[in-house]
């Protein structure tokens, strides 16, 4: 075999013909942008129910042309990345909760929902819910999607074995706060040894800290994880280890389900979603649980938003299929289809929600979480809180799981947020 | 060393080359600047704005959307004094230790062996490839389930020789060994791989000679496959230093279970919290991506010196 | 009689020792194996299930339901081929000059490579993507290719195998001849390197065929995208991923791999002998 130098060349070329082409063959595919017709939705799978995108896809197929994509990986990333880059970004994009903070101080990258109208919606929503969307200047960013009521799972078989209240009336009003909880996990305890009512300190923590109406960092940017509602919460959690009642089982191991399926961990005190993570992860314990309303009182854990950016050219548009696509009876969908608790309390009442749940023994879960869901307290939520709340838990973390002094823990998580709160500008 | 007359009498295949043309300008060398350009004019094209960004990033704050602020120096002063930051350089350099030794050492042996002629060679190569394409879900699943406490088959075998059990993903060494196995297992294969297509170079005559001499399998390797295999070796070095100091997606997958708030944490402690991952807690679950920039640079930094002292210990001198 | 008895010995204690390799190495695919044949509320219950389910049928409908399975995987092929290709040409090109030339800059240049190398590359999604935007790139697969088409680990590898795989005489006896720098890097160099290309080519297909971060930023259009990040799509939240699907999912993924893989590792393991001198 004989090779020149233009035959090489010609190697070469022929690999950036296929480039070329390549980039060519894709190139007509890729859609010009946002024009007029076209309405591009970000979300992520499990984000908003299949069945609603459809339906809106054809409801408002006269007026637009709905492109519903689905972002798999880290979402906000790439949102941010479209935003920053100033190209391909979508007309309407889903925001997660837990990343709320970070969008509203850059409500100027959102259309203010409140130029839109969205006033007349406000009274059908969840009012604590409807305030997480609204940034610091007033404007609107998010628009409801769902919410996450926070309730106690728990196995009533093996509640009554142990001597406790069992049926989820009798554990929501006699285990109703946390003291009561923790007595209840003593005598689990001691009547069947080996059973514990937590599986880690930090969810005692977590949930507490949701609770307040306050959390790391207030509106003026100043530090206020070292007061008295983060310090109950702790005292709380180091107050459940002490005591024994917390598992020193890891999450998601064999060990976990293993434990969950034989009653060795008969509790888990966890948002309206996990009811989905507990069906998956130990589908034998079907029938097993009850739900009842979390001690000390009710709070919230994750639940996500829409909104229109910047890039939108027919925001108005946009808005008719939004509070369309989350209207009471479409957020009703989405509940049955993805398990997303509905921040429509009108949907509460509706004949899908209030099916029994053969998972939960025929319990009608409904009447549990949506009291719940009223009366969730309302936090501000700083850009700050998860670079000053996280020392807080990690120091917990070192007391619950490698057994470190919780009075040392505390002073230590209290001088790393002196140190981030000093860095990021935020006054101690 | 009197005895080794193997390598010496054949030519030194490592010697460097004589230059065709040493006393010619910058020039006539058109022909090989031309042939190396690609990568130069790719990262003057693609990665010389995004590292120029990244450098003026890290002199900044920035929340990733809002608008830049001066910061001067403080997040480099900020980096200096971050004993997070310190103590994930330690994590990294732990686990990369614990794991790229024995991952070299089995890879080797792996490769001398799969090149002894064996039967059902083609099985043993493509069992040893699959870790590197298996499914990291599935992966994550099994090991989390190999190191769990009670039902772990670690902790099985150490009750069966008469130990106790040890909470593997709940303690600071447990986690480190737990990651470096998760990371042996995944990339022995791939470096017995290199391994054996850097054994593909050495003649077979040098093996003949060497039986001839009445070498033994152990004597053939020190004196002829190791020395001809140094280029080789230093080049898995290298890699497994750069990729190994930048690792996270073990401990990440590993870990998520155990983390409450954060995919990023390393576990209790941050025990598993490499370099990488300390950068993608700052950066993405702190939204700070002047200081994100500013610890990439420091990793920049600890990778380039430990490249050095690797390069140095296994290069010849008299070489580049 | 002895030392043959003695080696058989020999052979199966080998044997042994990669047969256990083998075992550990295997496990966790059987294992993803198992998990695509199951429902998804199967395949976390304790203990685990160690034969195969009869679900795999219905968890490929499902996934040929959810993604385009063939288009995205056509864009897959495309794609890392393509810089598979580029990437064999340009790094054993320059790797040949690194490893056998002298040349004014040659230090340096091979030192600058090496540390462009080792700079973390997660920071460079926001502006790559600026400039892929301005150049109209976005969305295209000429975004994923182009920047991949040469890289410095595969010139580094190449470099240092050529350094033992090449040896001078061959190179000054075919000067002599009169053979110019292209036809000594065709004729001379790529015959004798062929394993070390083969290994370049594979793995780089295989990075490429799983990148996925990149990807998942440049490619907008989502009915025009890559295996990866159609299937990352899948992943939801809270107890929503039909884990069944994914797992089938992933190991259809694996399969132009594992072919690949069989293609090129062949010529990794040649007998002994058969190797750089002729």
């Amino acid at each position: 075999m004989r090779l020149s130098r233009r035959g090489l060349l010609r190697a070469g070329l022929a690999g950036t013909a296929a480039t070329a082409l390549g980039g060519l063959a894709t190139g007509c595919a890729v859609p010009t942008g946002s024009t007029g017709r076209n309405m591009v939705l970000w979300y992520w799978s499990g984000g908003l129910s299949p069945k609603v995108v459809q339906n809106a896809k054809a409801r408002y197929d006269d007026s637009m042309n709905l492109q519903a994509i689905q972002i798999g990986g880290y979402y906000r990333s790439k949102l941010m990345t479209t935003m920053t880059g100033r190209a391909h970004i979508p007309d309407i994009a889903g925001l997660k909760g837990e990343d709320m903070a970070s969008y509203l101080p850059n409500s100027d990258q959102f259309v203010d929902l409140r130029t839109l109208g969205a006033a007349r919606y406000r009274d059908k929503y969840l009012p604590w819910k409807w305030d997480q969307g609204i940034a610091p200047d007033g404007s609107m960013v998010g628009f409801p999607i769902d919410c996450g009521p926070v309730a106690h799972y728990y196995q009533p078989a093996v509640f009554e074995k142990a001597g406790l209240p069992h049926e989820p009336a009798d554990v929501s009003a006699e285990l109703d706060t946390w003291e009561k909880f923790f007595a209840a996990g003593e005598q689990l305890k001691k009547r069947l040894p080996g059973t514990f009512i937590l599986t880690d300190a930090l969810s005692v923590f977590g949930i507490s800290v949701n609770q307040s109406t306050r959390r790391y960092v207030d509106e003026d940017r100043h530090f206020i994880g070292d007061q008295e509602h983060v310090r109950t919460a702790w005292d709380r959690a180091v107050e459940a280890t002490r005591r024994g009642l917390v598992s020193k089982i890891v999450n998601g191991t064999p060990d976990n389900i293993s434990a969950t399926e034989r009653g060795l961990l008969p509790s888990q005190l966890n948002a309206s979603w996990a009811a989905g993570d507990i069906k998956l992860n130990t589908p034998r314990t079907k029938g097993k649980w009850r739900v009842a309303q979390c001690p000390g009182g009710p709070s919230n854990i994750g639940g996500s938003f829409l909104s229109i950016t910047k890039a939108c050219r027919e925001p108005e548009r946009a808005f008719e299929l939004i509070t369309w696509m989350l209207d009471a009876e479409n957020q009703a969908q989405g509940f049955v289809d993805s398990v997303l608790f509905p921040s429509t309390p009108a949907s509460y009442g509706m004949s899908e929600l209030r099916e029994p749940d053969a998972f939960f023994g025929g319990q009608i879960t409904m009447d549990v979480f949506g009291p719940a869901a009223r009366k969730i307290p309302v936090a501000f939520n700083s850009p700050y809180d998860i670079a000053l709340g996280t020392p807080i838990s990690d120091e917990l973390r070192n007391f619950s799981v490698l057994g470190k002094d919780p009075d040392k823990a505390w002073k230590d998580a209290m001088s790393s947020c002196r140190r981030i709160a000093d860095h990021v500008g935020v006054s101690y | 060393m009197a005895t080794a007359p193997v390598v010496e009498t054949h030519p030194a295949p490592l010697a460097a080359a004589p230059a065709p043309h040493p006393k010619k300008g910058v020039l006539s060398h058109w022909r090989l600047y031309a042939a190396i350009s690609p990568f130069y004019l790719l990262f003057l094209a693609f990665g010389l704005i995004p590292v120029g960004f990244s450098l003026y990033l890290s002199f900044h704050r920035w929340d990733g959307l809002g608008a830049m602020e001066y910061a001067g120096l403080s997040q480099y002063r900020y980096l200096l004094a971050d004993g997070q930051f310190w103590s994930s350089i330690g994590n990294t350099v732990v686990i990369w230790a614990l794991a790229t030794f024995p991952m070299i050492f089995l890879a080797m042996v792996t490769a001398v062996m799969l090149n002894s002629a064996v039967r059902f060679k083609n099985v043993y190569r493509f069992a040893f490839f699959l870790p590197n394409v298996t499914s990291i879900v599935a992966v994550a699943i099994i090991f989390g389930s190999v190191f769990s406490t009670n039902f772990g088959l670690v902790n099985a075998l150490l009750q069966a020789v008469g130990l106790d059990q040890v909470a593997w993903l709940n303690t600071p060494w447990g986690i480190k060994v737990a990651i470096a196995t998760l990371m042996t297992w995944q990339w022995t294969g791939y470096n017995a791989i290199i391994f054996l297509a850097g054994l593909q170079t050495i003649p077979g005559e040098l093996y003949e000679a060497a039986r001839m001499d009445g070498a033994g399998p152990v004597q053939t390797f020190f004196r002829i496959t190791l020395p001809l295999l140094r280029p080789v070796l230093l080049f898995v070095l290298v890699i497994s230093t750069v990729t190994g100091l930048q690792s996270f997606s073990e401990p990440q997958v590993l870990l998520q279970t155990t983390d409450n708030n954060s995919s990023f944490a390393g576990g209790p402690g941050h025990a598993g919290q490499t370099m990488v991952l300390y950068f993608f807690q700052q950066t993405f679950d702190n939204n700070d991506f002047g200081y994100g920039a500013a610890v990439a640079w420091g990793i920049f930094l600890v990778v380039v010196l430990f490249s050095i002292v690797n390069w140095r210990l296994v290069q010849r001198r008299g070489e580049d | 009689m002895a030392s043959i008895k003695g080696s058989r010995k020999r052979g199966v204690a080998l044997h042994l020792v990669l047969v256990v390799g083998l075992l550990i190495s295997v496990f966790p695919f059987y294992w993803a194996v198992i998990m695509s044949t199951h429902a998804s509320t199967e395949i976390f219950s304790y203990p685990p299930k160690l034969l195969p389910g009869s679900h795999f049928a219905e968890n490929v409908r499902h996934l040929f339901d959810n993604v385009d399975f063939f288009g995205s995987m056509a864009n897959s092929l495309l794609v890392a081929g393509t810089v598979t290709f580029l990437v064999l040409f340009f790094d054993s090109l320059a790797a040949f000059v690194f490893a056998k030339f002298r040349f004014p800059g040659r230090r340096f240049l091979f030192a600058l490579m090496m540390a462009i190398f080792m700079v973390p590359a997660q920071l460079q999604a926001i502006p790559q993507f600026v400039i892929m935007a301005k150049l109209g790139w976005i969305g295209s697969m000429t975004a994923l290719v182009v920047p991949a088409a040469a890289n410095a680990f595969g010139i580094f590898w190449m470099r240092q195998y050529m350094r033992s795989a090449i040896h001078d005489e061959l190179l000054d006896a075919s000067k002599l001849d009169g053979a110019g720098f292209l036809r000594q890097y065709w004729h001379v160099a790529l015959p004798v390197v062929r394993p070390g290309l083969a290994f370049l080519g594979i793995f780089t297909f295989m990075g490429q065929w799983n990148d996925y971060a990149w990807p998942l930023i440049a490619l907008t259009d989502p009915h025009n995208v890559t295996l990866q990040v159609a299937l990352s799509q899948l992943n939801g939240v809270h107890g929503t991923t039909d884990y069944g699907m994914v797992m089938t999912g992933a190991l259809l993924a694996l399969l132009p791999l594992l072919a690949v893989f069989a293609i090129g590792a062949k010529q990794i393991i040649g007998d002994l002998g058969k190797g750089a001198i002729r």
